[in-house]
């Protein structure tokens, strides 16, 4: 997403999506996973929006649709291919807004021929009528929008199902308008704070990456010498390496010939602070993992399960945390809008905050003071959190945060009634800003972007037009700026280049003191801390970061197109051939990941005929480590059962509600309660993958302090979930698993 | 029915009880209060104003990142009472069951208590202080024997920005980029 239209955020929010005249969700359930954030989808639907559905589940979402098509797991990128070249056939996209806004179109209308309707019904499982009906009902509707979650990033292709969606988007010229955009419902609280604050193997906070220049800017905001940051590390090239992600650390600890890409050693350590490690799949592989660690720190204010899962004699360590009730900070929403949550009460028992542990834990180490020195006076004295609001706010210029201050979200938090609900603008003392300050927000006075990419609205008021990431000319010599200047611009400036140093002068026709020279020399609009640059871009109309065109053609990457490629473990063998997947990667956040040799092992298809489906259940949340040791949420959902279609239970010998062994691709069981049910296809069945306290078929409540185990325990599908990682981003490819269902 | 679920003492028969109960006073205070006290009749007064020096704190819902607002009610610093943000802009007063069921997730009879640590198979009560020790003895090892890159750090999107950003600090400051999160996913 960020590579094609600038930002990897959801571009519009919540409340907006009661202006769409059609929700297109495709791989996504908020019904179940954002229940609230659904009732504004079912406002759109009173106000006369069509709802689509495209999910191999038949989702409770999906049960509110206008139009809902089973779509084969990991086709998605076919699928929207069929969109695409129907709607170019049939003269249904928006020419002038591509002309102006987007490079690169010829090489999707090139890829799109070669999905006819026939081919997308036979990739996709969806009959070619009904694709046809739901792409017509979706273009001539404006404008409309599109939800997406993990049921598209879970996939080894899944950073090219995301890539499809802004491409359909910018094809129907739906992107940067109210009730358009591409709409991630993302899950945790605060996932988009997690990844702005970039607790990513790839990148320092604010997406800056790790290039030299980089870490330079980030020693400079932290007060530390670049040299002696340098020093910390292995050496200084590694620096600049990309870490283990999520996925792949487990690799680390296993697997001897990885140590080459990780300065020569393997893991040995792990400190994990409120992740749900059994969410990710080969639950057996962290297991191994963990068990070979030498020192496995947890901290979680309830037992995280790997802390069971795994049967680790000594090394572990579990640190009670206080939940977010009892601290205060900033939390970011889905749509990059961040919010003050205010402490309830002091911690309870002896629980301590997360950051009282990490600077507990920084001080026996040794980096403590550095590590505090942009806070307070530098000496240690600082208010806690305000001060490190405001230190990572000034640093991240990149994605704007400077305008975002701990005053103005607590005024807007205790003034949550000064917001209109459908355009988060605020009212009264308020009308110059949207609601949770969504980024970027550009300085103290700027309102918050509440709409990615609006060339409508003026930039002062969160008008944008695409980033200019890259280069401003492309590989074949065309322009990557944009045709159409933006609402507001004074220079009468149309495209231009992101704003520098040296192009400030040219672009606004202001000239800078000599002061003004020496503070911003050799700076751009995301690392001169003065905000000059940026502000003398806003007093002139222009959006920082340029005002570029979409790009639907990636040059850099091995899929400079979205191309469909067959899942790993592919229930259709026959097409592996002609749609292979990647080939092995050497090194892949510094791993060995298997694509092409994993997918040719064998026919996986023959051993394991159906397709396991896995999601969530409206009262767990992630791994259930919190919501199944609730007593009450425990009730509604006591244990994960496994729907399968009532033709296959009566193939496979069962009645309903009888007990079945799920066999997955690497060698494993599971065992879990079938319930018979049309949700799922005769070829597939779904189940939660949020339980644990039973692995293969064994309690392991023992393992538990005692007491402390959750209230609903059952079997976690990602034991059995198949081997796979996308190709760009590592997340695994849980959607599309292979199986074999037996009676138990 | 689960194994743990029949064994804990609350029956579905007392939980439907409570729930009607629940449904005269508002769900989440008789939820959230001390069960042995809640379950009879409220009286008139308490319908009207049960605490009446409490404090009313705006907070945010914890668990998905739609963003909700919720009311806490604390007396004494003890959250005694939670009701939806009726006039949140985002979640106009609406909640799901996890949200409704907040107050619980900071009282709940599950949580982790003190330090542990597990020796010979078994969970072990240790000080804080202990606890920082070790682990902070067994890092500085760690990194001197075999480099910082023999950590993995995994972060979350369950904590607040700030502390969100000192864990990317934690990890860049003890010399490595293995720090990531399910934020990926």
């Amino acid at each position: 997403m960020a590579n094609t239209l600038g930002y990897g955020g959801m571009t519009n929010h919540l409340g907006d999506i009661q202006n769409s005249k059609c929700v297109f969700i495709i791989g996504a359930n908020p019904a179940v996973a954002h229940p609230v954030g659904m009732v504004h989808i079912l406002r759109a639907k009173e106000l006369g929006a069509k709802i689509i559905s495209v999910d191999p589940h038949y989702s409770r979402t999906a049960t509110k649709a206008d139009l809902y098509a089973r779509i084969r797991p990991g086709t998605d990128i076919a699928f929207m291919y069929g969109m695409i070249r129907y709607i170019i056939k049939n003269n249904l996209h928006d020419k002038e807004y591509i002309k102006n806004r987007v490079y690169g179109f010829e090489e999707t209308i090139k890829e799109a021929e070669h999905y006819t309707p026939e081919v997308v019904e036979d990739i996709t499982g969806v009959p070619a009528k009904l694709m046809i009906e739901i792409t017509e009902t979706m273009a001539r509707a404006k404008p409309a929008t599109l939800i997406y979650n993990q049921g598209l990033t879970q996939h080894s292709v899944g950073t090219g199902n995301t890539r499809q969606t802004a491409i359909l988007q910018l094809l129907l010229g739906n992107l940067g308008k109210p009730g358009g955009g591409c709409n991630i419902l993302r899950g945790h609280d605060n996932v988009q704070g997690a990844s702005d604050m970039s607790n990513l193997a790839h990148s320092l906070p604010g997406y800056y990456g790790l290039s030299e220049g980089a870490w330079k800017y980030f020693c400079n905001n932290w007060k530390v010498d670049y040299k002696w940051m340098q020093s910390r590390f292995k050496t200084p090239e590694m620096l600049h390496k990309t870490g283990y992600s999520v996925a792949t650390w487990r690799f680390g600890v296993l697997e001897e010939k990885n140590a080459k890409n990780n300065s020569g050693t393997m893991i040995r350590g792990m400190m994990n602070i409120g992740s749900g490690l059994s969410s990710i799949s080969l639950t057996d592989v962290t297991k191994k993992a963990m068990e070979k660690l030498e020192l496995c720190v947890i901290v979680d204010p309830y037992v995280n399960d790997m802390a069971a899962i795994a049967d680790m004699k000594n090394d572990l360590f579990m640190l009670p945390a206080a939940s977010q009730i009892e601290t205060s900070g900033t939390v970011t929403a889905t749509n990059r809008a961040t919010q003050w949550r205010n402490q309830v009460i002091e911690p309870m028992y002896e629980c301590k905050t997360d950051h009282e542990i990490l600077f507990e834990l920084a001080k026996r180490i040794g980096f403590y003071d550095e590590m505090v020195r942009a806070m307070g006076d530098g000496k240690g004295n600082f208010k806690w959190p305000e001060d490190a609001t405001r230190e990572y706010t000034q640093a991240i210029r990149s994605i704007g945060l400077q305008g975002v201050t701990p005053e103005r979200l607590k005024a807007q938090s205790d003034n949550w009634h000064m917001f209109d609900t459908k355009t988060l603008r605020g009212k009264g003392p308020f009308k110059g800003e949207y609601f949770g300050l969504p980024w970027p927000c550009w300085s103290e006075k700027h309102t918050g972007t509440p709409i990615l990419y609006n060339i409508d609205a003026p930039v002062m008021e969160g008008g944008m037009g695409f980033r200019t990431r890259w280069t401003p000319t492309a590989p074949n010599g065309e322009s990557l700026l944009s045709e159409v200047a933006l609402e507001g611009t004074k220079s009468g400036v149309k495209g231009h280049d992101h704003i520098t140093a040296a192009n400030i002068e040219a672009l606004t026709g202001v000239k800078l003191t000599d002061k003004e020279k020496e503070i911003v020399k050799g700076k751009t609009w995301s690392t001169d801390t003065s905000n000059i640059l940026v502000d003398k871009a806003l007093a002139a109309g222009l959006c920082p970061f340029g005002n570029g065109k979409a790009r639907t053609h990636v040059w850099e990457w091995i899929d400079q197109v979205p191309k469909h490629r067959e899942p790993l473990h592919s229930p259709r063998p026959d097409l592996i051939a002609k749609y292979p997947t990647y080939k092995d990667k050497e090194n892949h956040y510094r791993a060995f990941i298997q694509y092409e040799s994993r997918q040719n092992e064998k026919v996986w298809a023959k051993e394991f005929p159906m397709q396991l489906l896995t999601g969530r259940l409206v009262s767990h949340l992630g791994t259930g480590t919190e919501s199944r040791a609730a007593i009450y949420l425990a009730e509604i959902a006591p244990e994960p059962l496994l729907e399968i279609h009532p033709d296959k239970g009566l193939e496979l010998g069962l009645r309903d509600g009888d007990m079945v062994w799920i066999y997955g691709t690497n060698g494993l069981r599971i065992k879990v309660k079938s319930k018979f049910s049309l949700r799922v296809g005769y070829d597939t069945a779904s189940m939660p993958y949020t339980f644990s306290g039973v692995f293969q078929g064994e309690s392991i409540v023992g393992r538990y302090p005692k007491g402390l185990e959750p209230y609903a325990l059952g079997e976690g599908s990602n034991t059995i979930i198949s081997y796979g990682f996308d190709i760009v981003t590592t997340t695994p490819e849980t959607k599309c698993t292979l199986c074999r269902i037996e009676k138990a | 029915m689960s194994e743990a679920l029949s064994n804990r003492g609350l029956n579905r028969r007392k939980f439907l009880k409570m729930s009607a109960i629940a449904g005269a006073v508002g769900a989440t205070s008789a939820l959230g209060a001390d069960q042995a006290k809640v379950i009879r009749p409220a009286n008139a007064q308490e319908l009207k104003e049960k605490y009446p020096n409490s404090k009313k704190v705006r907070t945010i819902c914890t668990y998905c990142s739609v963003g909700c607002g919720l009311e806490a009610e604390v007396v004494n610093g003890v959250w005694v009472r939670q009701e939806p943000a009726v006039d949140h802009p985002i979640s106009l007063g609406g909640h799901c069951c996890k949200g409704a069921d907040m107050i619980d997730r900071v009282r709940g009879e599950k949580r982790l208590r003190y330090p542990m640590e597990r020796v010979n198979g078994e969970w072990k009560r240790i000080s804080w202080d202990d606890a920082f020790t070790k682990i902070g003895n067994k890092m500085k090892q760690l990194r001197d024997k075999y480099g910082p890159d023999s950590m993995m750090y995994l972060g979350s999107s369950k904590v607040s920005g700030e502390q969100s950003y000192y864990i990317r600090k934690f990890a860049a400051f003890y010399g490595t980029n293995n720090i990531d999160t399910i934020a990926r996913i």
